[in-house]
């Protein structure tokens, strides 16, 4: 036996580059050529947009209280609530307000507090500090630093901004100063724990602010918000509460010589707390800027003054942006579910396709490192998915937003959102992400069990049907639900937006998600990371 | 033996020793109770007393029914697949005694595996519900089938599958490919619910959707209490179920007779 003699046969052809682009292009190719594919997926966009705006059109905000909350609107021409008791004097020019704040107390009225529920020690965002308002006119601009009984000190302005200061609760052993100072357009906010050591906490530009504004004490005590989901559906409880607040050091520069403090209520609210009835069974109607507390009627808010200490009072007010319970919005992109099961099955049949006509064997000789194979698909499905939707969800949201807001929810709480605007962004550029998302993890379990039916019915079934349980199910199963499970990333659908500074209670009944939009998606993101990574481990490891 | 009794015999042979059976119908007993099982378990009365609680342990046929579809599809589409659709139609060519007998299998499976996840979701509300505050106290009796409404429920919820079943069967006899008879069949019975359990649709609209969509009319025989709230009644909303199912069998038979395999 000799070795060496016989020279083993080599091809003359060069041998083939070992490069991504061109594994991406031929599953490029593999896609785009098959013809009922791309159709399915151009289809898939269509029917999307279709069916959003068909549900836009029968979404009809008739009939639900929510649709016309008859709100008054704020400087950006948004929903705004704009009631609360004021002492103010007219600030000409620049100026600046300071105050001491050394006790507020907040409490939830005892009228209306269902039977089984336990009402809170107080409103953890009641608020009391220094203000300074275009005008005493209901939704005009302003700017205000405040104490709250649970978040601290915060700056807030034009209804929608909210900054932290100082932390901690308000007593008379650690009081708060508060000051604003105005200078042109620009108000900047301060607050302080000794009255010296001062700390900038925020500067907000209010547009257009006229010479003259109103400066003062403000006190604000908003509805505490109880309840949960349960199975009889939605049971929303507000509680009406009540905050007092004392203040003192009070100075305020710029003001005109010899002018006194007004007080009085802002925006024409009345509060009933308790049964209401003819006869003198419980309370008499309501007049704008009263309270009724058990029997009797009182004003909805007041001042008492003792030397240089001003004790303000409200009942059942709020300066903050109007949340909507209703997500009709939410509600109608539940349509793109349709092209959603259409992407999955899609993704998954771009690889049991390969199984079913053997062609698999073919592709990873000519890629035998199968986990770029695999890399390689996904990237494709979920661009070509990505761009389709994205196409559709830029139609279709704008069209259907008018359509809502024709149907009777009006534009101040459900308005048209920019396709640029974070909450643009958010809808159209997280719904495309969805799908994509969605194709890429249809790949995944196609890739790992091999059969289209049964990776198609796995992948919807995680992410369709824990919509419909958590609709059914208990707050805290249906909030785990939408947490866990990838339809975590239907949040991004959320067409209300939620303020971090106003109470409410997030139901799934409501189209409400318990995580926030990106959140959402991230752990719908991480799915399809585990689901991949799964599937090239077992593609390495198995028979093809 | 009857050409139909050969047919059968056929297809339960054919049937039983595909491997994916034995897993779907494990898949869809597991899901159904294990399912019904987790939704009674996180209730508690008296904060929820009203629940219908017959209805509550069998949550789970929302997700059972989805390995029943995967199952009725593969029984078609399977052989479209393989190429054995052909074999069949030589064996047996008489196309709808082929279909007839591939139903009549099918429907058998899915009676016995349904009555068993119905059974055992009953049997883990029985247990778990008393423990959660539902007792006789709350006017929440023990579950049992000697209660008319739960009898209706539990025979209601096996049919349902059946129903679901024979659906999936003529979709795929009708579209012959897997991928796209699945993708259809989940579309059908789960838009409808997840787009009405929303309060935002126009309540016309809601209450149409709700009285037409397969699985919203048909999950109505699983309802105990407050009937007259239903959209649609309980025999009426499985009635509902039994004509999509009609239509796509209906549909399914023409295009089996009429088109080349």
């Amino acid at each position: 036996m000799s070795t060496g003699t016989i020279t083993p046969y080599r091809s003359s052809q060069q041998p083939g580059r070992d490069d991504f682009g061109h594994l991406l292009l031929s599953e490029w190719t593999k896609f785009r050529s098959v013809r009922g594919w791309l159709i399915a997926m151009i289809g898939a966009a269509v029917l999307t947009t279709l069916a959003v705006v068909a549900l836009a059109g029968i979404a009809s905000g008739k009939g639900n209280p929510g649709a016309d909350p008859t709100n008054v609107t704020g400087p950006g021409g948004e929903a705004v609530t704009d009631n609360f008791y004021f002492v103010h004097q007219s600030l000409d020019g620049n100026g600046s307000i300071t105050a001491r704040v050394s006790s507020l107390t907040s409490s939830v009225l005892p009228g209306q507090v269902p039977v089984g529920v336990t009402p809170p020690g107080s409103q953890p965002w009641a608020k009391a500090g220094v203000i300074i308002k275009a005008s005493t006119k209901p939704g005009s601009a302003y700017a205000a630093v405040m104490a709250t009984p649970g978040h601290g000190v915060r700056m807030q302005w034009n209804y929608t901004n909210d900054t932290a200061g100082l932390p901690g609760a308000v007593s008379a052993a650690s009081p708060r100063w508060l000051r604003l100072t105005r200078s042109g357009d620009t108000i900047t906010g301060y607050d302080s724990a000794d009255g010296s050591h001062w700390t900038e906490i925020g500067t907000a530009t209010l547009g257009g602010l006229p010479s003259t504004v109103q400066a003062g004490l403000f006190v604000a005590s908003p509805q505490y918000i109880s309840g949960a989901q349960s199975f009889a559906g939605n049971n929303w409880v507000p509680l009406n509460t009540q905050a007092a607040a004392v203040f003192d050091r009070v100075g305020l520069s710029g003001g005109q010589p010899g002018a006194t403090w007004k007080a009085g209520y802002v925006g024409g609210l009345s509060v009933v707390d308790g049964p209401q009835g003819p006869g003198g069974q419980g309370c008499p109607q309501p007049t704008p800027g009263s309270v009724c507390v058990g029997k009797h009627s009182e004003p909805a808010g007041g001042l008492s003054r003792s030397g240089g200490a001003f004790t303000v009072s409200d009942y059942g007010g709020d300066i903050a942006p109007y949340v909507a319970i209703t997500d009709p919005l939410g509600t109608v992109l539940k349509g793109t579910v349709i092209g959603l099961i259409a992407v999955i099955a899609l993704g998954a049949l771009y690889i049991t396709a390969e199984y079913r006509r053997g062609l698999i064997r073919t592709t990873l000789v000519a890629t035998p490192r199968r986990g770029r194979v695999l890399a390689a698909k996904a990237i494709v499905i979920g661009a070509v998915t990505f761009v389709a939707a994205l196409a559709g969800a830029a139609v279709g949201v704008p069209i259907a937003e008018r359509k809502l807001n024709s149907g009777g929810w009006v534009a101040s709480v459900y308005p048209v959102w920019s396709l640029t605007s974070a909450h643009g962004v958010q809808i159209v550029v997280g719904t495309a992400g969805l799908l994509a998302v969605a194709a890429i993890l249809a790949l995944s379990a196609g890739s790992v069990l091999r059969r289209s039916a049964g990776a198609i019915a796995a992948v919807v079934v995680l992410l369709i049907v824990p919509l419909i349980l958590s609709v059914i199910l208990p707050q805290g199963p249906a909030d785990l639900l939408l947490r866990l499970t990838p339809a975590a990333a239907f949040a991004v659908q959320q067409g209300t937006p939620q303020y971090s500074q106003v109470m409410h209670t997030c139901m799934p009944y409501n189209g409400c998600f318990p995580e926030a939009p990106w959140t959402g998606f991230a752990v719908s993101c991480a799915w399809a990371a585990a689901a991949l990574g799964l599937a090239i481990y077992l593609l390495r490891r198995r028979d093809a | 033996m009857s050409p139909l009794l050969e047919a059968v015999h056929a297809e339960w042979t054919k049937l039983r020793t595909v491997p994916s059976t034995a897993w779907l119908l494990l898949t869809l007993v597991v899901l159904t109770a294990g399912v019904g099982t987790l939704a009674t378990a996180v209730v508690k009365c008296p904060a929820t007393c009203s629940e219908d609680t017959t209805k509550l342990s069998l949550t789970g046929i929302l997700l059972g029914q989805a390995a029943v579809a995967v199952l009725a599809v593969l029984v078609m589409s399977g052989e479209y697949s393989s190429g054995m659709i052909r074999i069949t139609l030589t064996a047996v060519p008489r196309r709808l005694t082929s279909l007839a007998a591939k139903a009549i299998v099918l429907t058998g499976v899915v009676l016995v595996a349904g009555a068993v996840s119905t059974a055992g979701s009953l049997v883990a509300g029985r247990y778990i519900l008393p423990g959660n505050g539902f007792t006789g106290a709350y006017g929440s009796e023990t579950l049992s089938l000697a209660a008319g409404p739960t009898l209706r429920a539990a025979s209601g919820s096996v049919l349902y599958l059946a129903l679901i079943a024979l659906f999936s069967l003529g979709l795929a006899t009708a579209l012959r490919d897997s991928g796209a008879s699945i993708a259809v069949m989940l579309g059908l019975l789960y838009i409808v619910p997840l787009l009405t359990d929303l309060g935002t649709l126009d309540s016309r609209w809601q209450h149409r959707l709700q009285e037409w969509g397969p699985t919203t009319a048909g999950l109505a025989i699983q309802a105990t209490r407050n009937l007259k709230t239903l959209p649609i009644g309980p025999w009426p909303g499985l009635g509902v179920l039994a004509l999509w199912t009609a239509g796509a069998l209906l549909v399914g038979a023409l295009v089996l007779r009429l088109r080349d395999a």
